[in-house]
This record gives C-alpha cells, sequence and structure tokens, in this order.
C-alpha cells in the first residue's frame, strides 16, 4: 500500500505539472464535444484526434486521449437530458428519464446528478485501477505465450458474449479483423502477405484507418444531412442544485452504478453500453416505485450515468496491465502508446512509471476538471447543437483524412480508411458490429505470434494449452462462456443482451 | 425463397474466405511444430467461412434483403466519390488547396449551399486547420503545388 501511495505521490508530481494539465484540460473539452455531437462518437474522436498528439511525449499524449474517452461519456448526457438524442451509445439509458426529467423543468438537476455522478463513479474506478493494476500487471509477467493465446481467446468469446448481437455475429467480425491483421510481412518468416506489391502494406493495416473508416466515416455515410435542433434548453446555473429529495435518491444508484461499471468494465466488450443498461435494469428491479421509471426517475439518471464513467475507467485495467484492449476504444489507445514508443502491459508500471502513474494521476485530475466545467459551461457547450450538420460533417471528413494521413503519411492509409467507411456503411445495412472486427485486428499479431510460440515450444502439440494451469483455466473459462451462450440459443431465452439491444434500437427496455 | 440479408452478408464473407484460400496458396501452411506464414490467415479464413455458413444457416430469421432502406445511397455515393477524388489529388495539390476544395465541393454538390458563403466556409475551415496541424502543433502538411 506505501509503495502504490509513494507511486502515486510521483504520479500526481507528473499529472500536476502545468503541461500535463493543460493537455488533460485540453482532452477533456474536446471529450464533452465528441460525447455531445451526434456522429462522432469517442472512438473515431480519439482515432481522428491521434495526430495532435505526435508532437507530445507519452504522457501528454496518453493523457490528453484519455481525456477526450471520459470527457466523451460526460458529454453525452447532456444531449441525453436536453434532447433526448444520445451523443454516443453509451447515453441511451439517460435519455429514457434524464430528458423525462428535463420534461419536468428539472433538466438542471438532470444534468449536475449525471455530471456528480460520473465525477464519483470515474473517482472509484479509478481509485480500484490504482489497487489493482499494479498486482495485476505483476501476476500477467507470469504469463507466456500459451497463457497469452488462451487469454486472448477467452476475451473474444467474452466479447461475443457480452455483445448485443449473436454470439456467431460477433465471432465472425472478430474473424475478419484477426484476418485482416496477418496482411503485411510474418515477422517470423519474413513472408509478405496479401500485400499485392504495395510496399506499404508490409507494415500491415494500421488500427486508425479502419477505426476512423468504420467508426468515422462509416457513421458519416449513413447520416444524411439531419436538421438543427429546435428549442434546445438550455439551464441557467442556479437550476442546476438538485433537492435534498433528489440526492437522497441518487445516492445508492450512484453506489451501485460505480462498482456494477467498474466490474462490467475489465470484462472486453462494448462496457460502458452494457453498464449503463444493467445499472437501469438493476434500478428500476431494485426501487420502491418501478413505476417511475420512464417517467423521470432520478435513478434512471444517476445509475446508467455512474455506470457508464465507473466502467470507462475499468476498461483502462486490462489495457495497462496485460497490454490487451476491451473494446475498440482501448485498442486505439494502446496503438497510440505503440506510436509513442511505450508498449502497455505489464512491463509499463515497471519500465514507464512516469506514463502509468501521470496518467493514473490525471485523471483524478481529470474527472475534477470535468465537474467543474460541464456544469457552468453546460449552456455554452448546447450551443454548439446549433451548427447545422451540412456544415459540421465536411469538417469531419477534412479531420479523417488528415487524422490518418499524419500517422505515417501514407496515402494508402487514407484508402484504407476509405474502403473501411464504405464497408462499416455496408455492414451497418446487413446489422453487423463492426467493433469485434476492430478488436480483432489489433489483437491479430499477439494471437498470431503467442500460438505460433506455443506450438513450437510444444513440438507441435496442442495439449500444452491444458497443461499449463493459468492456460487451462481460462481455456474453461471459454467452454462455460459458450455453453452459457448456446444454453440461452437453444432455451430462446430473451436476457439482458437482447433487451439492450433493443434499448439501442430505440425501444423501451 | 425470399432471399435474406444474413444470406447475402454470408455468401460475401465466404466468398472473401474463398479468396484467401486462393490468393494465399503460395503461403507455406507449415506444420503443427513449425507453423508457417500461411497458417493463421488460413486458420481465419477456415473460421470465416464457417461462422458465415452458421449466420447463413440461421438467417431465415433476418429481413429480407428487399427491406434494407437504402435511401441514403445517393449521399453516400457522392461523399465516397468527392472524398476519392480529394485523396487522389491531396498529395499533388497539397493540404490547402485540396481540403479547400473537398469542403466547398461537399458543402456546394451534397449539401446544395450557396457558392459565396460555402466558399468562405472552406477556406476558413481550411486555414484554421492548417494553423492547428501545420503551425501549433508543427505536424507537416503536404504543401503540393503552393510554396509554404
Amino acid at each position: 500500500m506505501e509503495a502504490i501511495l509513494e507511486s502515486l505521490a510521483l504520479g500526481f508530481s507528473v499529472a500536476l505539472r502545468p503541461d500535463v494539465l493543460w493537455f488533460a484540460f485540453l482532452g477533456c473539452i474536446v471529450g464533452t464535444l465528441v460525447g455531445m455531437l451526434p456522429g462522432i462518437g469517442p472512438l473515431a474522436g480519439i482515432s481522428i484526434l491521434l495526430p495532435l498528439t505526435f508532437g507530445l511525449d507519452a504522457t501528454r499524449a496518453i493523457v490528453m486521449l484519455a481525456g477526450i474517452y471520459y470527457g466523451s461519456q460526460y458529454g453525452g448526457s447532456t444531449t441525453s437530458i436536453l434532447l433526448r438524442i444520445p451523443g454516443e451509445a453509451a447515453s441511451v439509458m439517460t435519455c429514457i428519464d434524464g430528458n423525462a426529467m428535463a420534461k419536468k423543468g428539472r433538466a438542471g438537476a438532470a444534468l449536475c446528478i449525471a455530471a456528480v455522478g460520473s465525477f464519483i463513479a470515474g473517482t472509484f474506478g479509478i481509485v480500484m485501477l490504482t489497487l489493482i493494476a499494479p498486482p495485476l500487471a505483476a501476476f500477467a509477467l507470469r504469463f507466456g505465450p500459451p497463457e497469452y493465446t488462451a487469454l486472448l481467446t477467452l476475451g473474444l468469446i467474452f466479447l461475443a458474449y457480452m455483445s448485443t448481437s449473436s454470439l456467431i455475429r460477433t465471432l465472425l467480425m472478430a474473424a475478419l479483423g484477426l484476418l485482416l491483421g496477418t496482411i503485411g510481412i510474418d515477422v517470423m518468416t519474413g513472408h509478405f502477405r496479401f500485400s499485392f506489391n504495395i510496399p506499404e502494406l508490409g507494415d500491415g493495416i494500421g488500427i486508425v484507418p479502419v477505426a476512423v473508416g468504420l467508426f468515422g466515416l462509416g457513421e458519416l455515410l449513413s447520416t444524411p444531412s439531419r436538421q438543427v435542433p429546435k428549442d434546445i434548453m438550455k439551464p441557467r446555473l442556479r437550476e442546476l442544485l438538485p433537492t435534498r429529495q433528489e440526492w437522497r435518491e441518487a445516492s445508492m444508484p450512484i453506489a451501485r452504478g460505480s462498482v456494477l461499471g467498474f466490474l462490467i468494465g475489465i470484462i472486453p466488450g462494448s462496457a460502458h453500453i452494457i453498464a449503463s443498461f444493467m445499472s437501469y435494469a438493476v434500478e428500476r428491479r431494485v426501487s420502491r416505485h418501478p413505476e417511475e421509471f420512464g417517467k423521470g426517475a432520478v435513478a434512471g439518471v444517476a445509475g446508467p450515468e455512474s455506470a457508464n464513467n465507473s466502467a470507462s475507467t475499468g476498461a483502462f485495467v486490462p489495457m495497462l496491465a496485460l497490454g490487451i484492449p476491451t473494446g475498440p476504444v482501448t485498442a486505439v489507445l494502446i496503438a497510440a502508446l505503440l506510436i509513442h514508443g511505450v508498449p502497455p502491459g505489464p512491463t509499463l508500471v515497471n519500465d514507464h512509471p512516469n506514463v502509468f502513474w501521470g496518467f493514473v494521476a490525471s485523471m483524478y485530475v481529470g474527472n475534477l476538471m470535468l465537474l467543474a466545467l460541464n456544469l457552468p459551461l453546460v449552456g455554452i457547450f448546447v450551443n454548439l447543437l446549433r451548427i447545422p450538420y451540412a456544415y459540421l460533417y465536411p469538417l469531419i471528413i477534412m479531420f479523417c483524412v488528415i487524422g490518418v494521413y499524419e500517422v505515417n503519411h501514407s496515402i494508402v492509409d487514407v484508402w484504407i480508411m476509405l474502403i473501411m467507411g464504405v464497408l462499416g456503411y455496408a455492414l451497418k445495412k446487413f446489422s453487423f458490429d463492426p467493433a469485434p472486427l476492430v478488436l480483432g485486428l489489433v489483437i491479430a499479431p499477439i494471437f498470431e505470434m503467442s500460438l505460433r510460440q506455443s506450438l513450437i515450444m510444444s513440438d507441435g502439440t496442442w495439449l500444452i494449452f491444458v497443461q499449463r494451469p493459468i492456460a487451462l483455466i481460462l481455456l474453461i473459462l471459454c467452454v462455460l462462456l459458450l455453453a452459457l451462450s448456446f444454453s440461452s440459443y437453444l432455451m430462446q431465452r430473451r436476457d439482458w443482451r437482447t433487451r439492450l439491444a433493443e434499448a439501442e434500437a430505440g425501444d423501451r427496455p | 425463397m425470399t432471399i435474406r440479408t444474413d444470406h447475402v452478408a454470408g455468401g460475401a464473407l465466404i466468398a472473401l474466405g474463398i479468396a484467401v484460400f486462393v490468393i494465399g496458396t503460395d503461403l507455406p501452411f507449415g506444420d503443427v511444430s513449425a507453423p508457417g506464414a500461411g497458417m493463421m490467415p488460413k486458420l481465419m479464413a477456415g473460421l470465416l467461412i464457417a461462422f458465415s455458413l452458421l449466420v447463413m444457416a440461421a438467417g431465415r430469421d433476418s429481413p429480407p434483403v428487399t427491406a434494407i432502406d437504402w435511401s441514403d445511397r445517393g449521399h453516400a455515393a457522392l461523399l465516397v466519390l468527392i472524398t476519392g477524388i480529394a485523396v487522389a489529388l491531396y498529395q499533388r495539390l497539397g493540404f490547402l488547396i485540396t481540403m479547400s476544395l473537398l469542403v466547398f465541393t461537399l458543402l456546394v454538390v451534397v449539401e446544395r449551399r450557396k457558392v459565396l458563403p460555402a466558399a468562405s466556409y472552406a477556406v476558413a475551415l481550411t486555414v484554421f486547420a492548417y494553423w492547428l496541424f501545420g503551425i501549433a502543433l508543427k505536424a507537416p502538411l503536404e504543401r503540393g503545388l503552393l510554396w509554404f
């Protein structure tokens, strides 16, 4: 514990440097805007703005990008409450009761509860991250190739199990991502694979063009110009304070949402989306007045908002401790760290303590900043929603092109982004979720390397995966998850995933 | 028989999986004790085909392919075409000219905005992006035809 506190002190000495504070602030502001604006989610936002960090060192870069990520969770609640438009998917549940509260004249209180809940949950998540990540990283140092292969397999199956689309569709997209990840030079034999004599493809397909194409451009292609929302509510500062009764109603949902969100956050999948849905379902289940849900229940705002922020922080645990992404956003953040020459994983804590602890400490500071920023400035932020979409999306396309080109100064990357944009558009039409594809692409090199190394180590026997205890336990978990998933399919059970899919599609849960 | 969305999507992905096997014939699979460069792509192509077959088999519950709303296809095609032209010209014309033209064309051709406001907005936006990336963040942007 003493060692953790000492390390945290080191982290704060980094995070409180004026330059780091400035980039945390910038990240929070940009993240809030990204979260508010429909059509650009945190993933596209982070990917597009990745080149902004190229001139920075790893600490400032990751602090700024993480600020965009958790800032977007805050920003998403504003449009959900005021306009019933979820700026990003995790805010879908907040729309229901948040907007109902706004219609009853309690918009300010709803925004305040969402912001305070997010702050408490975010801080709880960071405390847990501080406590869990270093020992987990130390434990992960025992992992060899078979354990990593089993862990990545478990990650993919967890992702498929937690997904709102079917298990098979998710695994199909992950397989496509893994396949795309094999493009380029095979590092073990030097063979060029599927590079079609294009030298740039020798390095493989980058995560940034794929993520920006699928989630940025793909979204724009399927979003024809929309009307600017009329009658945008602008709550005044004095209306922001909830009543004592509202605080009482919010306290336990915030506590439950924080714990639930963190636990879901460390599991692969669209954790913050699932967490907000699960929290809403739990709050309705434990409420003495479930009939109030949908009509402006305070718990319906406090729980989901806390859960999605806590989950966002929880997702950093496997990313920082194991170097494994649990979702596309953490995958892009891993790519960002790699670009800056810092490989995330078990060695990060020891090899780059300034980056690790500076990042952790900056999250405490960033959460405080968001609380201080979001409430007083909400009136200014909502004005952005008045910008006609027709003027907004050319800006996003321009940033997509610059963002992708500046990573490697490669025009091939920009063409890949364009192709991925079309693929993202088609996947949307055919109801496929592109997130597992991105995840598959990111883990493909580690997965292939660890699988092949395992087989070479074992002289060609697959039994190596069941002879080593950690790998065996991870594989047993895989089998259990698959069995659970198939049993729900065979029994045609309408579980939480079905209800979440319905909620995302716009129905009430 | 009604053709459904999952039949079409599954069919397309099976074709992709087969294409990987065909294109990757020169990649050695190796053996289990010494896996070759072709092992992972072929394993993944096999999985892709297997999962696609399962999606197709369960496809009777998916909506008919005719039910897909393609009303946004014109907008999407224009965006791809205009962005594609901009990408093709980017290194030749440089950042300032290409991006101004890209934004201007999107506003005038796709959004039917008036020429003068569209041109002013396109130039202002591009100059702002140039300042942000090229000057404030010192990212080397393509000069193209211009000298700065």
